[in-house]
C-alpha cells in the first residue's frame, strides 16, 4: 500500500553534488531599526543630558564601551544599544517592557546588570523612562543596518557543504576481486575487494553448529532449539541455510528482537523520567506497533511516514486509523519536561527532544547542536534548526501547559468519537479535581477532591488510548537567539535543512504542521541520508559494528565509513527493493562475510596493535559479541525450561497511566511486579531513571537518548548479579530439574543434552569426564553440610548449572 | 565499574572511541577505568563527601540570617516577584525565621539555634550565601545540582570526577550514594550519561529505606559457605581458560574471566566497608548512631567516612523531606535535628582522623525557600537565593561568601550559580572544569557546559 507522494525539490542535493555549496547563502533579511530618529526636542535632549547619559557613563561604559564590549555590547550610542550583543538588542524604542536592558537593570530572569548591584531606583524609573521614549540621543550616530538574531550567517567550508554523507549515493560497480569464488552476494565483492588492497584474507567458513547459533540469536534473540540444530545438520542441500534464515524471519520472535533494536532508537520507555518520572501505561501499543511492522515487513519509507504523520493520513477503516496514531507514539514517546514552570520553555524542550532525535534516528544529524547557534561542524544553520522546529511546534505533543495540572500528556482514545469524548471529559474533570486539591489546606476537603479523582481514574482507565501527537496551532517560529525564547530573532518558515534541499523550498501548508512533508521529503529515494542510515544500522545489528561506526551522526564529526561503496551499494539496493527489511536480511546473512569464523586470524588479530585490522573495520572475519542484557535473561530462560513465549499486551493496567514511578516502584509495587514475569524481556517495563538491575548491569543503554549502538561494558557487578542473584540461581534450580526429569539414560548423558541447550553442541570426552568430576567432589563437599544423598545429588546439579549459564561460551556468540 | 582488569594485551583503546576527549590522564576505554589518573594541577582536596537535603531546605531558618526578616514579618514582601514562580497563587506576607540566630565560634558565624551542634564546628563551614540556580521545581533543580543541566541527560558531577581522577580502591566503586531520593531526577542524579557506565554512581538502599538496609546489591553470597562457590567458580575458571584457547586470544574474553574473580573479591570487601560493628562506642555517639532521630542519618554519615577512608573517590549522603510547603515550624526542625549532630560528628570525626583537610564536604539542596510564607505556614521554592555550605580540603573555614537581598529573596553579591560551584568543586579537586571534557553526539562535553566561575575567595 503506497499513498501520493508530494514531491518536494531536493536542489540542493544537486549543488552540493556539483560542488556549488550555494545553498548555505543565509538571506537573512536585515531589517532597519524602528526608532523614532526624527527631531529630538530640547526637552528630550535636556533629559537625555542630564539623567540618561551620566547614568550610562558612570555604570555601564566602563565593560559596554569604546574600551570593552562585554558581551559584544556596547551601550554608548542608541546604534549600538540597538544593535546589541550577545542577547540580541538591549533595547526596542517604546517597549521598555521588552528590553532586555530595563530587565537587567531591575535584576530579570537573564541578566542582572550593574553586576555590583542595583541602581537606585529613580535611575531605574528614568532609564525605563527614556526606553519608553524611543531612545532619544543627540548627535547620535547613524545607525546603519543590524541582524536581528545578533549573528552573522555562519558560512560553512566546502569540505563540509561536500561531506560525503550529503551526497547523493550512486550504485557502484561490483569490483574485481582476487578471489572469484569467495563471494555469494554483491557485498561480498566490496569487502574482499578492500582485503585484497592491505593482503588481507577472509577466514574460513564458520561451521553448521556455529553458524545456526549465532543467526538464530541475530534474529530472534534466542538461543536454537537442540532439535532444529540437528534438522539443519542433516539438511544437506545448498539452500539449507537460506531456508533457515526464512523460517526464522517468519517466526514472531523475529519482530520481538528486530523491533526492540528500532525500540532502542525511538528511545522507547514506558515512563516518562525527565523532572518527573510518570509512568507510561499506554506506551506499549507503539512497542507492539514496531514488533507487528518488523513481523509484517512494513516497508520502511511507509513505517518513518506513519510514525511521524500517521494521523495526517487517511485511512480505510477504524483499525488502519488507530494503527496509524499509535504509530504516532515515536513523537510522544520522549523524555517531556512536565513540572517546569515556564510553559513557553517546556514547550520548546519538547520540540527539541522530538527534533533531535528525529533527526538522530532517521538522519543520523546532530540537529539539536543547532538549537542555540549554528552548527559548528555541519552545514546546519540556527535557521536550518528553528525551520524544522516550527514543524514540531505546530504539533501537539503536551495538550495543557499549565505547570500544575499538565503532567499529563496528549492520548487519543481508539474507539468511537463518543469514546473520545468521554475521554475528554474525564481528563478535564481530573484536573480540575486535582487544581481543587492543590488550592486546599483543609485535610478533609484534600481527602474528598482525591477520592475523586480516584473514581475518575477507573473510568478513564476503561478506555483504551494511545500516546499520540496531533496537529496543534500551525505557525512558523522565530529563530531564538542563543536558544533563549526571551530573545527571539527573524522568522524562520517551516522547512527542510538547506544543505539538503537548497535556498528555494517551496512553502509549507499552512494548513497542517509539515509532519507529512518532512516525512515525504525523508524518504525520496533520492535523499542522500535515509537509506543510508537505516541500511548501515541493519548492517550493525547483523555484524556488532556499522559501515559508518557512529551510527547516530553521519555528520562532519561521525566517522567516515569503513567502506562506502558498500554503504552505498546496500542503500540503493534497499530503495530498489521497496524500503524492504527482511529482504535485505536476506542479501546481508546469504553473504560470506556473515558466514565467516570468529576465531582470530592471526593476521588481523583482535586488539592486538601490531595486526593490520585490530578492529576489524575490513571484516576479515565474524565479529565475536556479548549477548545484550534482553539476551542473557531470555536465553537463561529458555534453556532451563521457564520462557512464556506470550507475545504483546500491556505492562501496567491503564489505572496506573500517569502516577509516579517513586511512589510504584518499592518492593511490592506494580513496577516491582511487573518484573517478576517470566516472559520475554521486551515485555519488562523499561523505567527511565529507574532501569531493571539486569538492564541496567548488561548495557541495555540510556532509554531517554537515541542508542543505535549499545555499550559492551565487562565489569564486576554482572558477575556479581549472575553469581547472586535470583535469575541465574532459580534457572539453575529448573534446569537441574529438567535435566533429572528427562529421558537421559545416565548422566553422561545428561551432561551432553545440556551443553545442546546452552552452547549449541556436544561436549569432548574430557568436559564430561570434567563435569562429572565436579559433581563428584561437590556431593562430597556438601556432605560437611549434613545432606542427604539425594539433597547432595540436587545441590551438586544445580551448582554445575550455575557454572554453566555463567560461563563465557553461554554469554558469547561466535 | 571496575572494568577489565589485569587486561592481558587489551589495554589499547580503540581509536574510534577515543576521538580527543579524554580525562585527566586521556585514557578512554581500553584499560581499567578506575584505575587512578593524575589531576590537571595540585588539589586541594583528594575526595567528597557530599550532603545532600532533597527537597530544598529553607536558608532563611538555617544560614541566612535577616533582622529585616524578623522586623517586617506580617508585611507584604516590598519587591517585584519573579517572572518564573512555583506556587505563586499561595503566596502570603513576609514570614519570621522560626528560631534565633546567634554569633558563634571565633569567626562569629550567624548560626541558628535550630543546628546546636554544627553552632559549634562553624569555624570549620563556609557558607555560600548567593547561591541561584534556574528552575524553582525539584526535578529540574536536582538535576541541575547533581549533573549541571535541568533539561537533558548528562553525567552527574560524581561520575565527571570518578572520570577524571578514577578511584583509589579497585574493589570497591568509585562512586556510592546511599538512600538516594527516586523522584525528582532519579538515576539521573547519579547516572554516568554518555560517559561509560563505569562511571555511575553505585546506589545503595534507596528513599526512606533505612540506612542499615542500605547495602551493595547481590553482594552477599548464597552459599552456605565459601568453599562451594570458590569450587563453581574454579570450573568456571577452568572452561573461561579452554574457551578462550579454542577462540583465540580476546581480551574481552579474559576480561570477563577476571570480573568473576573481582566479584568475588568484592563480596568479602563491600560487607567489611558497611560493618559499623567495628566502631567504638564513642565514635557512634559522637555521630549519634544509636539515637532515634539521629541514627538513620548518623549511620549513612558514619558509612561515608569508612568509604572515604578505603578510597572511594565520591560518597553522597541523602536526607530528604525538606520540602516545608506546610507546617514548617515542626517539619523544619524534625529535619534540622536529624541531621545536625550527624554532620557535625562527621567533621569532627574526619579532623581528628587527618582526613578533613583532604576531604570536600558540601552541604545543601536543590534550592532554597521563599521568605513570604506559603499558605499560612510553610515557605515555597525558590531558586533566586539561597545558601550552600562546603568545609574541609581547600575551603576557608568560619567564612561567608555572597549575600542575598535584605529579605533573603534573590542572591545579588558575589553571586555563585549552581555551574560556578561545580566549577569550583572540579578546581578543589584539581580538576580544570574547561578541560575535564568528554566527546559525545559530535562535540565535546563538560560538567558546567559553556559557564563555571572558579570561586577562588574561598579557598585556602
Amino acid at each position: 500500500m503506497k499513498w501520493i507522494c508530494r514531491i518536494l525539490p531536493l536542489a540542493g542535493l544537486a549543488a552540493a553534488a556539483s560542488g556549488l555549496g550555494q545553498s548555505l547563502q543565509t538571506s537573512r533579511d536585515d531589517t532597519s531599526p524602528a526608532a523614532a530618529s526624527a527631531a529630538i526636542s530640547p526637552a528630550d535632549i535636556a533629559f537625555f543630558e542630564s539623567k540618561i547619559r551620566p547614568l550610562l557613563a558612570e555604570n555601564c561604559f566602563s565593560c559596554h564601551g569604546p574600551d570593552k564590549q562585554k558581551a559584544g555590547l556596547r551601550l554608548d550610542s542608541a546604534a549600538g544599544i540597538l544593535k546589541g550583543g550577545e542577547s540580541g538588542p538591549a533595547a526596542v524604542p517604546g517597549r521598555p517592557d521588552t528590553s532586555l536592558l530595563i530587565d537587567a537593570i531591575n535584576h530579570g530572569d537573564i541578566v542582572q546588570m550593574p553586576p555590583t548591584g542595583k541602581l537606585p531606583p529613580q535611575e531605574i524609573a528614568d532609564l525605563t523612562t527614556w526606553v519608553k521614549m524611543g531612545l532619544p540621543w543627540p548627535q547620535s550616530e547613524p545607525r546603519g543596518q543590524r541582524r536581528v538574531d545578533g549573528a552573522p550567517a555562519t558560512t560553512y567550508a566546502d569540505e563540509a557543504v561536500n561531506h560525503w554523507a550529503f551526497q547523493r549515493p550512486g550504485k557502484p560497480a561490483l569490483p574485481v576481486v582476487s578471489r572469484p569464488d569467495w563471494p555469494q552476494s554483491p557485498a561480498d565483492h566490496f569487502i574482499l575487494a578492500q582485503l585484497d588492497a592491505v593482503g588481507l584474507e577472509p577466514a574460513p567458513p564458520a561451521n553448521k553448529r556455529q553458524l545456526i547459533r549465532r543467526v538464530t540469536f541475530d534474529l530472534t534473540g534466542l538461543p536454537p532449539p537442540p532439535d532444529t540444530i540437528a534438522n539443519f545438520l542433516q539438511d544437506q542441500s545448498p539452500d539449507a541455510f537460506a531456508r533457515l534464515v526464512d523460517r526464522l524471519v517468519a517466526s514472531p520472535q523475529y519482530g520481538e528482537r528486530w523491533g526492540r533494536h528500532w525500540l532502542d532508537v525511538a528511545r522507547y520507555a514506558d515512563s516518562n523520567g525527565a523532572d518527573e518520572n510518570r509512568i507510561h501505561a499506554n506506551a506499549w501499543r507503539y512497542r507492539d506497533y514496531v514488533v507487528a511492522a518488523f513481523n509484517d515487513d512494513l516497508p520502511y519509507d511507509q513505517f518513518i511516514v506513519e510514525q511521524l504523520a500517521g494521523d495526517l493520513l487517511p485511512a480505510a477503516d477504524r483499525q488502519t486509523r488507530n494503527r496509524h496514531w499509535i504509530a504516532t507514539g515515536f513523537l510522544a514517546i520522549g523524555p517531556k519536561p512536565l513540572l517546569a514552570n515556564d510553559a513557553v520553555k517546556v514547550e520548546l524542550d519538547v520540540v527539541d527532544e522530538q527534533l533531535d532525535t528525529t533527526g538522530r534516528a532517521l538522519l543520523g544529524l546532530t540537529l539539536g547542536c543547532a538549537r542555540c547557534h549554528d552548527h559548528k561542524f555541519d552545514p546546519i544553520t540556527a535557521r536550518d534548526y528553528y525551520s524544522l522546529a516550527g514543524i514540531f511546534k505546530s504539533t501537539l505533543t503536551i495538550p495543557k501547559y499549565d505547570f500544575q495540572n499538565h503532567r499529563t500528556w496528549n492520548e487519543r482514545a481508539l474507539g468511537s468519537d463518543e469514546d473520545e469524548l468521554r475521554h475528554q471529559e474525564l481528563k478535564e474533570a481530573y484536573d480540575q479535581a486535582n487544581e481543587l486539591r492543590r488550592l486546599n489546606d483543609e485535610p478533609m476537603e484534600q481527602k474528598k477532591h482525591s477520592a475523586q479523582m480516584k473514581v475518575v481514574r477507573k473510568e478513564l482507565a476503561a478506555i483504551p488510548v494511545a500516546m499520540t501527537v496531533r496537529d496543534g496551532k500551525v505557525q512558523d517560529m522565530h529563530v531564538l537567539v542563543r536558544g533563549n525564547h526571551l530573545t527571539p530573532g527573524d522568522v524562520a518558515p517551516r522547512g527542510f535543512p538547506r544543505v539538503l534541499v537548497g535556498d528555494r523550498q517551496d512553502p509549507l501548508d499552512d494548513g497542517e504542521s509539515g509532519r507529512l512533508a518532512f516525512a515525504q521529503w525523508l524518504i525520496q529515494p533520492e535523499h542522500p541520508l535515509t537509506a543510508r542510515v537505516m541500511v548501515n544500522r541493519l548492517w550493525k545489528w547483523h555484524f556488532g559494528e556499522g559501515i559508518v561506526r557512529s551510527v547516530d551522526n553521519f555528520g562532519v564529526l561521525g566517522e567516515r565509513p569503513d567502506n562506502q561503496p558498500l554503504l552505498d551499494y546496500l542503500a540503493v539496493e534497499f530503495v530498489d527493493s521497496g524500503w524492504l527489511i527482511k529482504t535485505m536480511h536476506r542479501r546481508v546473512l546469504l553473504s560470506s562475510a556473515y558466514q565467516m569464523l570468529s576465531s582470530t586470524n592471526p593476521k588481523s588479530e583482535i586488539r592486538n596493535p601490531k595486526s593490520a585490522d585490530p578492529e576489524n573495520r575490513l571484516l576479515s572475519r565474524m565479529n565475536r559479541r556479548r549477548l545484550e542484557a534482553e539476551e542473557v535473561r531470555d536465553a537463561v530462560l529458555v534453556v532451563s525450561g521457564q520462557l512464556d513465549q506470550a507475545v504483546g499486551g500491556a505492562v501496567f493496567s491503564p489505572e496506573h497511566n500517569a502516577e509516579r514511578v517513586s511512589e510504584r516502584s518499592g518492593s511490592g509495587g506494580v513496577i516491582a511486579r511487573a518484573y517478576q514475569t517470566i516472559r520475554r524481556s521486551l515485555y519488562l517495563p523499561v523505567i527511565r531513571s529507574g532501569l531493571f538491575d539486569l538492564f541496567q548491569a548488561f548495557d541495555f543503554g540510556e532509554p531517554s537518548v537515541v542508542t543505535g549502538r549499545r555499550e559492551t561494558t565487562t565489569v564486576a557487578p554482572q558477575a556479581l548479579l549472575l553469581m547472586n542473584g535470583d535469575l541465574v540461581w532459580q534457572a539453575a534450580k529448573s534446569l537441574a530439574e529438567r535435566l533429572r526429569a528427562s529421558e537421559c539414560a545416565d548422566d553422561e548423558s545428561r551432561v551432553c543434552a545440556a551443553y545442546e541447550l546452552a552452547f549449541g553442541r556436544a561436549p569432548s570426552r574430557t568436559e564430561i569426564g570434567r563435569v562429572l568430576d565436579f559433581i563428584k567432589s561437590y556431593e562430597d563437599e556438601l556432605e560437611n553440610d549434613g545432606l542427604s544423598p539425594p539433597e547432595r545429588r540436587k545441590g551438586a546439579w544445580e551448582a554445575w548449572c550455575r557454572v554453566l549459564l555463567a560461563s563465557n561460551e553461554f554469554i558469547y556468540i561466535n | 565499574m571496575l572494568r577489565q582488569l589485569g587486561a592481558g594485551f587489551g589495554s589499547v583503546a580503540l581509536a574510534g572511541l577515543l576521538a580527543e576527549g579524554a580525562n585527566a590522564a586521556g585514557v578512554v576505554g581500553g584499560s581499567n577505568p578506575l584505575a587512578v589518573q593524575p589531576p590537571h594541577f595540585r588539589p586541594r582536596a583528594k575526595r567528597v563527601i557530599m550532603l545532600f537535603m532533597d527537597g530544598g531546605p529553607s536558608h532563611h531558618d538555617l544560614f541566612d540570617y535577616k533582622p529585616l526578616l524578623v522586623r517586617d514579618a506580617g508585611q507584604p514582601l516590598p519587591q517585584k516577584l519573579p517572572r518564573v514562580l512555583s506556587n505563586a497563587d499561595r503566596f502570603g506576607n513576609l514570614m519570621a525565621p522560626i528560631s534565633k540566630f546567634r554569633q558563634c565560634g571565633e569567626s562569629g558565624l550567624w548560626m541558628s539555634d535550630l543546628t546546636p551542634h554544627l553552632a559549634a564546628v562553624a569555624d570549620d563551614l563556609c557558607l555560600i550565601r548567593s547561591m541561584h540556580c534556574s528552575n524553582p521545581q525539584h526535578g529540574a533543580a536536582c538535576l541541575e545540582w547533581h549533573t549541571g543541566s535541568a533539561t537533558f541527560v548528562r553525567p552527574s558531577m560524581g561520575s565527571w570526577l570518578t572520570y577524571g581522577l578514577g578511584s583509589e580502591n579497585q574493589n570497591l566503586p568509585g562512586y556510592v550514594t546511599m538512600c538516594q531520593p527516586l523522584a525528582s531526577g532519579g538515576a539521573g542524579l547519579y547516572g554516568s550519561a554518555f560517559l561509560p557506565a563505569a562511571y555511575q554512581g553505585t546506589p545503595l538502599g534507596q528513599e526512606r529505606s533505612p540506612a542499615a538496609e542500605a547495602k551493595f546489591r547481590f553482594i552477599e553470597s548464597r552459599h552456605a559457605r565459601p568453599r562451594l562457590q570458590r569450587m563453581e567458580l574454579d570450573l568456571l575458571q577452568a572452561m573461561g581458560r579452554e574457551h578462550l584457547a579454542t577462540s583465540g586470544a580476546d581480551s574481552e574474553l579474559e576480561a570477563r574471566i577476571n570480573s568473576f574473580e573481582l566479584a568475588f573479591r568484592m563480596q568479602a570487601e563491600a560487607p567489611e566497608a558497611q560493618d559499623l560493628s567495628a566502631e567504638s562506642a564513642a565514635t557512634r555517639a559522637l555521630y549519634g548512631v544509636d539515637e532515634k532521630a539521629t541514627a538513620n542519618f548518623a549511620q549513612q554519615c558514619l558509612l561515608a567516612r569508612r568509604f572515604i577512608e578505603r578510597g572511594v573517590r565520591f560518597v553522597q549522603c541523602n536526607l530528604g523531606g525538606w520540602d516545608h510547603h506546610y507546617n514548617i515550624r515542626t517539619g523544619l526542625r524534625n529535619n534540622a535535628r536529624q541531621m545536625d549532630k550527624p554532620i557535625a560528628g562527621l567533621l569532627q570525626d574526619l579532623k581528628s582522623r587527618g582526613l578533613l583537610d583532604e576531604t570536600l564536604v558540601i552541604w545543601g539542596g536543590e534550592f532554597g525557600r521563599t521568605p513570604v510564607s506559603e499558605g499560612t505556614n510553610g515557605r515555597d521554592h525558590n531558586p533566586y537565593g539561597y545558601t550552600m555550605w562546603l568545609a574541609g580540603g581547600g575551603v576557608r573555614g568560619g567564612m561567608t561568601y555572597g549575600q542575598t537581598d535584605e529579605y533573603g529573596f534573590h542572591a545579588v553579591e558575589n553571586k555563585v550559580h549552581v555551574h560556578d560551584l561545580h566549577a569550583t568543586i572540579l578546581n578543589l579537586l584539581g580538576l580544570d572544569h574547561e578541560k575535564l571534557t568528554y566527546p559525545y553526539a559530535g562535540r565535546n562535553f563538560r560538567l558546567t557546559d559553556v559557564e563555571g566561575r572558579v570561586v577562588h575567595e574561598i579557598m585556602t
